[in-house]
């Protein structure tokens, strides 16, 4: 049995080379290996929505992801949202809309947030509730959530013609 | 408990094409695991229910994953084919909506973005979602092995609880759907706790094809999860309504025949008499559904 894969994955734009056992998931090699502990490790069946990244584009629970199967693809964690220390929309608008409590399950709604708002950049309620249902809060009640969401929704949206 | 557990070991062998991964089956046979979305398989590891040798990661066979129309009229579907796919697939919602509606209700969009027909089916779990609409539908699945390949369908797929008849050698590579009958329609409700990412407390789907002319059911086919150890055709009830009027006491006649067919659990999500409770509302909700989907403008007494 080889204990160590060598394998090669693109996180937020920058190629990495690791050595890791075969058995380990995304979201280990995310958190342990690179110390990237935006997306965190919960409940580890699927039901939270804390441990989600991006990968190629689409929403994904790392804890349900081998990581020697993210070989070759996108992978997008929180901690490439900001582009030179200036907040993303999405982020900003989860800041002013009170959005953010604790803070643990955040990671996870902005990121499906950003793959929601990619797909449709205008969502009714029901389809950002829709969106959402894989992601547990326990602080906000999930209304300012909502709220951020739409605020983020239309500052993004494309300008008009006058 | 399982919280802080890590996956157990295993050798990863990734694969290519169909060919390939019989040849590693052949090889390994009991001690592999096919690896495909991996949301009901890695949960499993991690519970140590099961601890396969080697896992064999399907994920790059590209020719495995796909919708595409056959000569016949039917459709075949790509074991790799994840739910997302599956659900926003124009071929499967333009004929097929049953099949549409009961994988968009299965999991939320992370689960969706991964998970695939497949699995649904070869974990052989009786709260799995698309079986019951698959055996409504008359689905077949190919199996397909270094020894050749062999057609089952759907409701002869599971013989006991979380097995499947496919030999441990044996690859799931194709679902065949058959094409529908004029004035036919089809839908799935199911009944579970949080109204999303649940496991199905209960799940009816019903497939009707109704004759216009004397206003009955021409042919009726009923399929349930979360009813028996596996998922279930109920084939007293579809024999109460076939050639019958859509009507309520007939509708109640075959919610009987269900609950008479269903061999419900009692368990924490729910006790076996809450779930004939609810067998006997979704029959009734799932088959008029299939009958106004059938034939929506006529309009006799519902």
């Amino acid at each position: 049995m080889k204990h160590l894969l060598p394998m090669t994955l693109r996180i937020n734009g920058e190629t990495h080379d690791l050595l890791v056992p075969p058995w380990r998931t995304l979201l280990e090699v995310l958190r342990e290996h690179l110390g990237l502990t935006g997306a965190k490790r919960s409940c580890q069946e699927g039901q939270c929505g804390t441990c989600t990244v991006l990968i190629d584009g689409k929403v994904v629970n790392s804890c349900l992801y081998l990581a020697v199967e993210a070989q070759g693809k996108d992978i997008q964690t929180i901690e490439g949202l900001a582009k030179g220390g200036v907040l993303d929309q999405i982020q900003k608008s989860f800041v002013q809309k009170g959005g953010v409590q604790c803070g643990f399950c955040t990671p996870g709604f902005v990121l499906a947030t950003k793959s929601l708002l990619n797909d449709n950049p205008n969502p009714s309620e029901d389809e950002i509730r829709e969106a959402m249902v894989g992601h547990l809060c326990r602080c906000t009640g999930y209304v300012q959530i909502i709220e951020a969401i739409q605020d983020a929704a239309s500052q993004l949206k494309p300008e008009s013609g006058n | 408990m399982s919280y802080l557990r890590r996956l157990p070991k295993f050798e990863y062998i990734a694969t290519g094409s169909i060919d390939e991964a019989c040849d590693l089956l052949a090889v390994h046979s009991k001690e592999a695991g096919l690896l495909a979305g991996g949301t009901d398989l890695l949960l499993q590891m991690r519970r140590r229910e099961t601890s396969p040798a080697y896992i064999i990661g399907l994920k790059g066979v590209t020719e495995l994953s796909g919708v595409r129309a056959l000569a016949d009229g039917g459709l075949a579907i790509g074991a790799m084919t994840t739910i997302r796919a599956l659900m926003s697939s124009p071929l499967v919602r333009e004929k097929y909506g049953v099949l549409a509606e009961a994988a968009a209700g299965i999991g939320g969009p992370e689960l969706r973005n991964v998970a695939t027909i497949g699995g649904n089916l070869a974990g052989a779990l009786p709260c799995a979602d698309l079986p019951p609409a698959l055996i409504a539908l008359g689905a077949k699945v190919t199996l397909k092995s270094r020894s050749g390949e062999r057609v089952v369908p759907v409701e002869e797929l599971f013989p006991q609880f979380g097995l499947t008849v496919a030999r441990p050698d044996e690859l799931l590579t194709t679902i065949q759907l058959p094409s529908v009958p004029s004035c036919s329609g089809g839908t799935y409700l199911k009944f579970h706790d949080r109204q999303s990412m649940d496991m199905t407390t209960v799940g009816v789907s019903a497939f009707v094809t109704w004759d216009e002319a004397s206003q009955v059911f021409r042919d009726v086919k009923i399929a349930l999860a979360s009813s028996a150890p596996v998922p279930m055709r109920a084939r007293k009830a579809e024999a109460v309504l076939r050639g019958r009027a859509c009507a309520d006491d007939v509708l109640e006649e075959a919610a009987a025949a269900v609950c008479e067919e269903a061999d419900p659990r009692t368990s924490w999500r729910a006790t076996r008499e809450f779930r004939f409770e609810l067998l006997r509302s979704l029959t009734k909700r799932a088959v008029r559904g299939a009958r106004e989907k059938a034939a929506p403008t006529i309009g006799d007494v519902l």
